[in-house]
């Protein structure tokens, strides 16, 4: 099943199907149409305690049609390529959109952009899909066995990674005809642990099922997951009888990279979706605190906070040379000095606010419209050093490392979110270690007793390959540059132990 | 062939039937060497209305297919997937998984695939009027909600969902098995200056779903709920609408699973026979005609049905082939199709009702919260079932048997478990809450239920 990439430009009957769809969606009275051509190749593997648990190889291939007719929007899909199918799917998006058009109050209004015929794809160092399976496979098996030679007493320990490539062609009755291709790598390995009432884990390089970047197989070997086995699993074992992490206080609380990433995905990242924040997420995600009356005004955070919005990070995983409507890659400010000013934004929302789309919308694959997704949103290195630099700078408080838990309001506003681990900090020093580390908080508050981020040395592009949204849901794939931070006055432990 | 949704034998209208799905489902066969072949099918029309600001802003309908091959050589197995499900498709497939199986190491706790079984009759799930509804169908329905939200000056945002679906399994060994179901769902939140409200309706006929009366529970709903005053958080005597119950419905439940004991995060590990909640019973019913029954699960061997939790003992466990088979229990039918994160669950859970009307349970609160949904809830510690998440939608403070007042939305962080501990009251009326689950073949019936505590640990500004 799995060959090298194909060329971006190897769309060749499919893009005459898609100016079929096209010119049927004319025909029938669209006033704009698009039409994506998806590929994607998935490999996932995990290995469960020592033995090879699931080896699934995914080929998926479809394309839906996006229309604008009688001023309301619609959409169809099929994984049916032919041309009968191409001309009925076009016809079905033109019949939803009229239908659509039933309850219309406000026609749809696009943002312009310039139609581009293009081709791009992904850089990457070592084809994961032109290796061999067996050596992809040999890492997870010595990672996983790395970790129960360590502590024999684990009850589960997993190894996990997914290979995934996406091709994909983007028409549009404007004129674009733009071709992408995107490679991604990610992994993981954890280590679980029981006993005395208790249930533990350790996962790395990060959680949430795998860590992930839009490289090749380069990224896999870049954490050296088989000599961080033996910790992990230390840290697992030893959570079980660690000192529960301290009661309903305040107190300062520095955050490793990997959860400080998800605290701009689920805090910065998903209110500055201008979707939610015109309201059109309200019933499912939410909506957001971040109106647009707020844009340029409202104090998101201290000065010591700026984030950006940038779909040219390398290796991020919101990174790309066009996005699902066909405007090009951008960057730009979300946070800046702590203030609020940039949203993500998609044709029809940009319009909204008499601005230009700074292309964030993305789509899960063929079956799936087009969302404002995040690109890479990422909290900007700060001067406060390494890790270690910050810890010493710290008279007392807590750090936590990897998430375990992550929850916020509709607005998000109140969040409350846990970690796998944490550390008490002591006189500038890490000490006790600490298990079921909890830290709560309002959006806006928590951000503005940010006082230090740490230097670039420290920051990373993160990936978060599992971002849900919309209905029928979809499965994003976001970037997020973040280094350790710090926070004051930080309310934690609420847990009754 | 020729391909099967564009042109496969037809047993309905929409429908490709189960002779083109085991026309396909033999040629994989017939293509793979490996010792032992299983393959899912699963094709399915998705359409999903979806209003915002009183009108709809995204419509989709999609055809979707997928096909999953799983080949075994002896302690070997491999799975490979594709949604060109067409002769070429699945043969293709079936190779590529057979050629992986060769590769793989062995996986000693490996059982081979189950034998075939008899698969008992059940309720019909597929209603052909909901198969063939339309965009101006869907569109009608969400104009029943928007206009009488935009009369009463509210404005309205969610859905309107049909679905029509097929699984098949077969295997090598002689397994076949074949379903086609339906479902439709509405969602609604009715939106206000200041408050909102929440309101679901689902059922496998479209004709029968209540959409006018979603609207008009939500509408009445977030007509009260406006100005939402500030309540301290705490420890509250609780009223939950059964949209709040199916979530710990469904928390709970994921964990009543052979594989969850033995990965020693399932909050019944070594207490089967022991008393962990309150007086209440759940079951996994695959046969329940108000849910969506379907009665084999995705290794096409024969759902039972399972007394997870019986007047608050735990009583059972779900299993598929490859747990039960380590564990040394009975194959109860409960698997998903195959996957590393959730490969065996209950699917069709039901909360057996009491005797309280709503207005009985509310009306029993001297003091205390009445919940309408619960928001992005999250596990915190999983063996001792302790989740964090918002309200949203209408929270009311309950005084004297009445609600008082709306309140500002509450984080909780509290055991699911403990809080059913404390159950104090049972709605005598039973909710099939969908929650876009009927598309992962799942199903929940839930009352409302009144509880002793429930810990809000914070409160957020609106």
């Amino acid at each position: 099943m799995h060959s090298a990439a194909p060329a971006t430009g190897a769309f060749g009957s499919e893009r005459n199907l898609g100016r079929r769809a096209l010119d049927t969606a004319r025909t029938r009275g669209a006033s704009y149409a698009d039409v994506r051509f998806v590929r994607r190749e998935v490999e996932d593997a995990q290995v469960k305690n020592g033995a090879l648990e699931n080896v699934d190889r995914v080929d998926s291939l479809g394309f839906g049609v996006r229309a604008i007719a009688d001023g309301a929007w619609g959409f169809a899909a099929s994984p049916v390529v032919t041309g009968a199918e191409a001309d009925r799917v076009a016809a079905l998006a033109v019949e939803v959109a009229r239908a659509s058009a039933l309850t219309k109050r406000d026609a749809a209004r696009l943002a312009p952009v310039k139609p581009v015929t293009a081709t791009w794809r992904s850089p990457v160092a070592k084809d994961p899909f032109a290796m061999s399976f067996d050596d992809r496979l040999a890492l997870l098996l010595r990672a996983d066995a790395a970790m129960r030679a360590q502590q024999p007493k684990l009850r589960t320990t997993r190894a996990a990674y997914e290979i995934w490539r996406e091709s994909k062609l983007f028409l549009s009755s404007e004129g674009a005809d733009i071709a992408q291709t995107i490679t991604e790598t990610g992994c993981s390995i954890s280590a679980e642990s029981v006993g005395d009432g208790e249930q533990q884990v350790r996962s790395y390089p990060a959680s949430g099922g795998r860590s992930q970047g839009q490289f090749g197989w380069e990224f896999a070997e870049r954490w050296d997951l088989v000599g961080n086995a033996p910790r992990i699993a230390d840290e697992a074992m030893a959570l079980l009888t660690a000192t529960p992490c301290p009661q309903d206080l305040r107190t300062t609380v520095i955050l490793s990279g990997n959860q400080t990433m998800l605290q701009v995905h689920e805090s910065c990242g998903h209110p500055i979706e201008l979707d939610r924040a015109l309201g059109t997420e309200a019933a499912f995600a939410g909506t957001s605190f971040l109106t647009p009356d707020t844009l340029g005004s409202l104090r998101y955070g201290s000065e010591a906070v700026s984030m950006r919005i940038d779909s040219t990070t390398p290796g991020g995983l919101g990174t790309f040379a066009y996005d699902d409507e066909g405007v090009p890659a951008s960057e730009g400010w979300a946070v800046k000095d702590g203030l609020f000013v940039g949203y993500l934004m998609s044709r029809e929302t940009a319009a909204a606010l008499g601005k230009a789309s700074n292309g964030t919308m993305r789509a899960d694959g063929w079956a799936r419209l087009p969302l404002i997704r995040m690109t890479n949103v990422s909290l900007m290195p700060g001067a406060a050093g390494t890790l270690a630099d910050l810890v010493a700078d710290t008279d007392e408080g807590i750090y936590m490392d990897t998430n375990r838990s992550w929850s916020i309001d509709d607005r998000r506003f109140n969040f409350q979110f846990g970690t796998q681990i944490g550390w008490l900090i002591k006189g500038g020093k890490l000490t006790e270690m600490v298990r079921n580390p909890t830290y709560t908080g309002i959006t806006p508050e928590f951000w503005g007793s940010c006082d230090a981020v740490c230097s670039d040395s420290e920051w990373f592009i993160w990936g978060t390959p599992n971002c849900g949204k919309g209905q029928p849901s979809q499965v994003g794939h976001t970037g997020h540059g973040a280094a350790p931070a710090r926070f004051r006055n930080v309310r934690v432990g609420v847990i009754r132990a | 062939m020729s391909n099967l949704l564009a042109e496969g034998e037809r047993a309905s209208v929409v429908l490709a039937g189960e002779g083109a799905l085991r026309a396909l489902a033999d040629a994989a066969l017939a293509a793979s060497d490996a010792e032992e072949t299983e393959v899912f099918l699963r094709t399915r029309t998705y359409a999903l209305t979806r209003f915002a600001n009183a009108q709809i802003h995204q419509n989709v309908v999609s055809r979707e297919a997928r096909a999953r091959v799983r080949a075994v050589r002896g302690k070997r197995v491999a799975l490979s997937s594709t949604d060109r499900v067409d002769r070429d498709g699945l043969e293709r497939a079936a190779r590529s998984a057979g050629e992986l199986a060769e590769r793989v190491p062995e996986n000693p706790r490996f059982a081979g695939l189950p034998e075939p079984r008899a698969i008992p009759s059940a309720p019909a799930a597929y209603v052909e009027r909901t198969a063939v509804a339309t965009p101006l169908d869907r569109a009608k329905a969400a104009q029943r909600i928007c206009d009488p939200a935009r009369a009463k000056k509210l404005s309205a945002a969610g859905f309107v969902a049909t679905l029509v679906e097929e699984v098949a399994v077969a295997s090598s060994k002689g397994t076949w098995a074949y379903w086609p179901r339906t479902g439709s769902e509405v969602q609604v939140v009715a939106i206000g200056d200041d408050g909102t409200a929440y309101a679901d309706r689902a059922h496998a006929d479209f004709a029968a779903l209540d959409v006018a009366g979603a609207a008009d529970e939500a509408i009445a709903k977030c007509l009260i709920a406006q100005k939402p005053r500030d309540l301290a958080p705490g420890d509250y005597e609780v009223v939950l609408a059964p949209y709040a119950v199916s979530d710990i419905v469904g928390f709970l439940s994921n964990q009543l699973t052979g594989l969850a004991v033995e990965e020693g995060r399932s909050w019944v590990g070594g207490k089967i026979g022991e008393r962990v909640t309150g007086p209440v019973t759940l079951v996994d019913d695959a046969f329940d005609p108000e849910g969506y029954p379907q009665p084999f699960d995705y290794e096409g061997q024969p759902t039972e049905r399972v007394t997870l939790i019986e007047d608050g003992v735990a009583r059972g466990l779900v299993y598929d082939s490859q747990t039960a088979h380590r564990m040394n229990a009975r194959n109860t039918g409960h698997a998903l199709p195959a996957n590393p994160f959730l490969p065996v669950a209950p699917m069709h859970v039901r909360l057996e009702p009491g005797d309280k009307s709503r207005q009985e349970l509310v009306g029993a609160v001297k003091r205390g919260v009445l919940v309408t949904r619960f928001h992005y809830t999250r596990w915190v510690h999983q063996l001792r079932t302790i989740v964090t998440g918002m309200t949203r939608d209408g929270t009311f403070l309950i005084e004297n048997g009445e609600l008082a007042h709306p309140v500002k939305n509450f984080r909780f962080t509290q055991s699911y478990a403990d809080a059913l501990g404390g159950t104090l009251g049972i709605g005598r009326d039973l909710s099939l809450v969908d929650e876009l689950l009927a598309i992962a073949g799942m199903s929940r019936r839930v009352p409302a239920l009144r509880l002793a505590r429930f810990a809000f640990t914070g409160a957020t500004r609106y």
